[in-house]
């Protein structure tokens, strides 16, 4: 796949380069750490080259500068040494799906931007224009060392808009969102069927027949879009050309559209589908329509797909597996959901977990731990919030392990990152503190008094 | 929490007939009854007298016989080796609405007492299965928060595949759910009608046990007379709701109240002051830690979640030391599912405690076992492990108070429901296909 990060820096889109992608190349925290951090005594687990027993890591500029034993590692100029004898150190956690920063209240309808439901073609919603930096769930998910995630819309649509690339800590929402519109989520578990409520309150589309056609339908009239385009392109050239000797007008602009212009950079190979399908039919189904329009793609859930793994990991596609917690169905297994992870592991299949939630976006390590009890190896298990995430997302050059050069997302920790007991102590981001504190903190400092 | 579920369940194949089952079961269950069991070479974790490394359990008729280093058994027992594992008590959900078949709600009237869960109980639900895979034994099946006065519980234990009537537990006290807060004034409101205020809440709460009073009243009146001999006295028509609401005000059934905030909190606490009845347990009960003094010398206790928060407005100020807090100032605290996930791991949810405000093992382990077992009134019976009580036991695969633990075999009334080793389900009772 191609790493969104080198398509953001290499590529200019030709057509539509006055639309401004909006693309912020900064990966580290503008507000830049001021003096160097050394964390110093504690297991560091990097993630790419083990465990390092009695471990330090150099903090530098929001970058990491050295990562080693803690006898040896060099300790610069000026720079604050913190011990963290007894603590786990580990990269900032990343969350593959969230709607961090698109609601608040679940039930209060006022505070949620999560999904625009008047129509199943929303390409053109981009979540980055909703986020809310101030939101309260934001701390309360980075408090556990969640440092990264994606911002998705909800699944009521099978195009609901496209995904933002965040950092869970910044002065503003332009800090935070790291990459705008750095993939899209194409949705098709059936849930997106416009048919609830008896006969006559349907609505096309209603049936996946009609989902799949309206999603035909969309890209066709994208790629139509193109050619309009590619066309006036070329009109306007051989009009400037010949502009002394024919004296003919300007060719006109085609009028914009925003759904297809949205559709084009994914339709081009430039930018991933998340390919979200639960059951086997359905899966296929997605696949064969991404591939129909040469779609770049990671697939999504799969979560009563058991039967058809081997054919999912002859794709070679990366899947964001889950949740895990997902009910199975009335004739699986307890444990069928469970062991999905550990089983596309098995088939070499890279996978990412997704806490798919706001509140519980703390939760993530969670997941990771219990599917190693149905038997993903643990590295594996750390990997899938951590480095695979980071190269599914295409930022695995600044993030997803403890290396020189990356940006320093680190967090201390008072035992294994992947089990509920641990207690995070401080974390770090772009090799700055952030505030341990939330408004969860705050209550229960005032009421302790 | 849950109200009105989104999801309609869809009733699975079930190949034999009930009669069929039932007899299937019984069969089952005479082989077992009476049989000799014990549990070696485990890390027994009683809840009430510490852990016993390399302990032993012995089961005579389903119930725990002795319990130690060594135990004295009949040579002829079935011996099952833990193979050093972590052995607990069955865990016990003080709160779930599962198995009912998506009745869970009468949302008709906001005061409902005489509705019986047990009759909308579906014990073929694979909940219930799943629930045992994760540990659960018995559970608390409470009626929604639609209504102030919801309808009367049924506590069931998880014994997947057996008839309806063995899954019942038996003897299990009445237990009443009551609610308030944000779903009953959106239910009722939302239709205009009263409730659609806290202060409609209260009123319809009020007003429904004042008329509980009068009914008392018309029938001691007429229990009087007959026993002066009035042969004229007319007795009072029966009313099954007020019935209902009159064992409230008997002590004959325990309230259960879906709340969430502090304030709320205290005027319920006024409330049955007023009319004389006691709280056994404020559920979901977020906002505990505010509060938690006056919870505690009312001897009510919290069945609450580890750390949802958010969902709705009076969910807003959930933390999660919320447990732990109320706990120190002598709040009986236990950790509930509410929901069909979770209840498939509360013994993560429990071990969350133990991080936040450091809860002990012991304390955090408390919470899913002894604590729940007391709000459903059954912690005579169940919730530790010792002599006397019903053999409802775990062995985990992995620690149990972590993201590893993993039941792997589950036993009811000292007879194994779940193994995780087996095929299938992994159920013992149940026969897929037969």
């Amino acid at each position: 796949m191609q790493p969104a990060i080198s398509f953001l820096r290499s590529t200019k889109c030709r057509l539509f380069a006055s639309l401004g992608l909006t693309i912020l190349m900064v990966m580290g925290w503008a507000g830049a750490q001021d003096k160097p951090v050394v964390l110093r005594g504690g297991k560091v687990l990097t993630v790419t080259h083990g465990v390092i027993d009695n471990g330090a890591i150099v903090m530098e500029g929001g970058r990491i500068t050295a990562v080693g034993d803690a006898g040896t590692i060099h300790v610069p100029a000026g720079a604050r040494v913190i011990d963290v004898t007894g603590m786990t150190i580990y990269p900032g956690l990343i969350d593959s799906e969230t709607q961090l920063g698109l609601t608040e209240i679940s039930a209060e309808q006022t505070t949620n931007d999560l999904v625009e439901l008047s129509d199943e073609i929303m390409p053109h919603m981009h979540t980055a224009e909703a986020f809310h930096a101030e939101s309260a769930l934001i701390p309360v998910a980075r408090m556990n060392g969640i440092t990264n995630a994606v911002i998705a819309p909800e699944s009521a649509d099978t195009l609901p808009g496209q995904d933002s690339f965040i950092q869970l800590a910044g002065a503003d929402a332009t800090e935070m969102l790291l990459i705008r519109d750095n993939a899209m989520p194409l949705n098709f578990t059936g849930d997106q069927r416009r048919n609830k409520g008896g006969f006559e309150k349907r609505k096309f589309p209603s049936t996946r027949m009609g989902l799949a056609a309206q999603l035909r339908q969309a890209f066709l009239d994208a790629q139509d879009y193109k050619l309009k385009w590619t066309d006036y392109e070329r009109r306007k050239a051989d009009a400037a050309l010949n502009k002394e000797k024919d004296k003919k007008p300007e060719p006109l602009a085609p009028k914009r559209d925003l759904k297809s212009e949205a559709l084009l950079p994914y339709l081009e190979g430039k930018k991933m589908i998340v390919l979200a399908a639960e059951s086997p039919s359905d899966l296929e189904t997605a696949v064969s329509l991404a591939n129909e329009f040469k779609l770049k793609f990671v697939l999504n859930h799969i979560s009563h797909s058991q039967p058809v793994l081997d054919y999912v990991a002859g794709l070679k596609v990366p899947v964001i597996v889950g949740p895990i917690y997902e009910a199975p169905k009335e004739d699986e297994r307890y444990d069928t959901v469970y062991s999905l992870p550990a089983q596309l592991y098995k088939r070499g299949v890279k996978i990412v977990f997704a806490s798919y939630s706001a509140h519980n976006v703390r939760n993530l390590p969670d997941q990771a731990g219990f599917a190693t009890a149905f038997g993903l190896p643990y590295d594996e298990a750390l990997k899938a919030i951590t480095l695979n995430a980071a190269e599914i997302w295409g930022v695995a050059e600044q993030l997803g392990s403890l290396d020189v050069g990356k940006t320093a997302n680190v967090v201390v920790a008072n035992g294994d990152p992947l089990d509920v007991k641990t207690d995070v102590k401080q974390v770090f981001i772009a090799g700055r503190e952030v505030p341990m504190s939330d408004r969860q903190v705050r209550l229960r400092d005032e009421y302790s008094k | 929490m849950r109200l009105i579920s989104e999801k309609i369940l869809v009733l699975y194949c079930v190949w034999l007939t009930v009669a069929l089952a039932s007899a299937a079961a019984l069969g089952q269950a005479e082989a077992t009854a009476g049989h000799d069991i014990v549990i070696k070479n485990a890390i027994v974790m009683t809840v009430t007298h510490g852990n016993i490394t390399n302990g032993s359990i012995y089961i005579k008729d389903g119930k725990i016989a002795a319990v130690g280093e060594t135990v004295n058994a009949p040579a002829s027992a079935t011996v099952i080796d833990a193979g050093g594992k972590y052995l607990t008590p069955g865990i016990i959900d003080s709160h779930s609405h599962i198995a009912l078949d998506d009745d869970v709600n009468e949302a008709t009237n906001p005061i409902t007492p005489h509705m019986m869960m047990k009759d909308a109980f579906d014990y073929q639900d694979k909940a219930i299965y799943r629930a045992l895979a994760g540990g659960v034994t018995t559970s608390l099946l409470l009626h929604g928060s639609a209504n102030m006065i919801g309808g009367q519980a049924v506590v069931i234990k998880h014994k997947y595949g057996a008839a309806r009537d063995e899954m019942l537990f038996p003897n299990a006290p009445r237990s009443i759910k009551f609610a308030s807060g944000e779903n009953p004034k959106r239910v009722y409101g939302s239709r205009d009608q009263l409730p659609s205020t806290r202060m409609g809440n209260f009123a319809v709460q009020r007003e429904a046990l004042v008329q509980a009073q009068d009914y008392m009243r018309e029938w001691d009146n007429y229990n009087e007379k007959v026993k002066r001999g009035d042969k004229d006295a007319t007795p009072p028509k029966h009313d099954l709701k007020l019935e209902a609401l009159a064992d409230v005000l008997r002590g004959k059934i325990m309230v259960q109240i879906h709340i969430y905030r502090a304030d709320e909190m205290l005027t319920e606490i006024a409330m049955a002051k007023e009319f004389g009845y006691k709280i056994r347990a404020f559920h979901h009960a977020l906002e505990a830690y505010k509060v938690a003094d006056q919870i505690a010398a009312n001897n009510i206790a919290i069945a609450t979640f580890s750390d949802w928060w958010g969902f709705k407005q009076e969910a807003w100020d959930a933390i999660p030391w919320n447990a732990t807090m109320s706990m120190r100032k002598g709040v009986r605290v236990a950790i509930k599912s509410d929901s069909e996930d979770y209840n498939r791991r509360l013994n993560q949810e429990a071990a969350k405690t133990m991080r936040y405000g450091g809860a002990t093992e012991e304390e955090a382990l408390k919470m899913i076992t002894l604590s729940p077992a007391w709000i459903v009134g059954v912690d005579d019976r169940v919730g530790s492990i010792d002599v006397g009580k019903d053999a409802d036991l775990v062995i985990w695969g992995g620690y149990p108070l972590s993201s590893y633990g993993v039941p792997e075999k589950v036993l009811i009334d000292g007879d194994v429901y779940f193994d995780r080793s087996l095929p299938g389900l992994g159920t013992t009772h149940y026969k897929e296909g037969e």
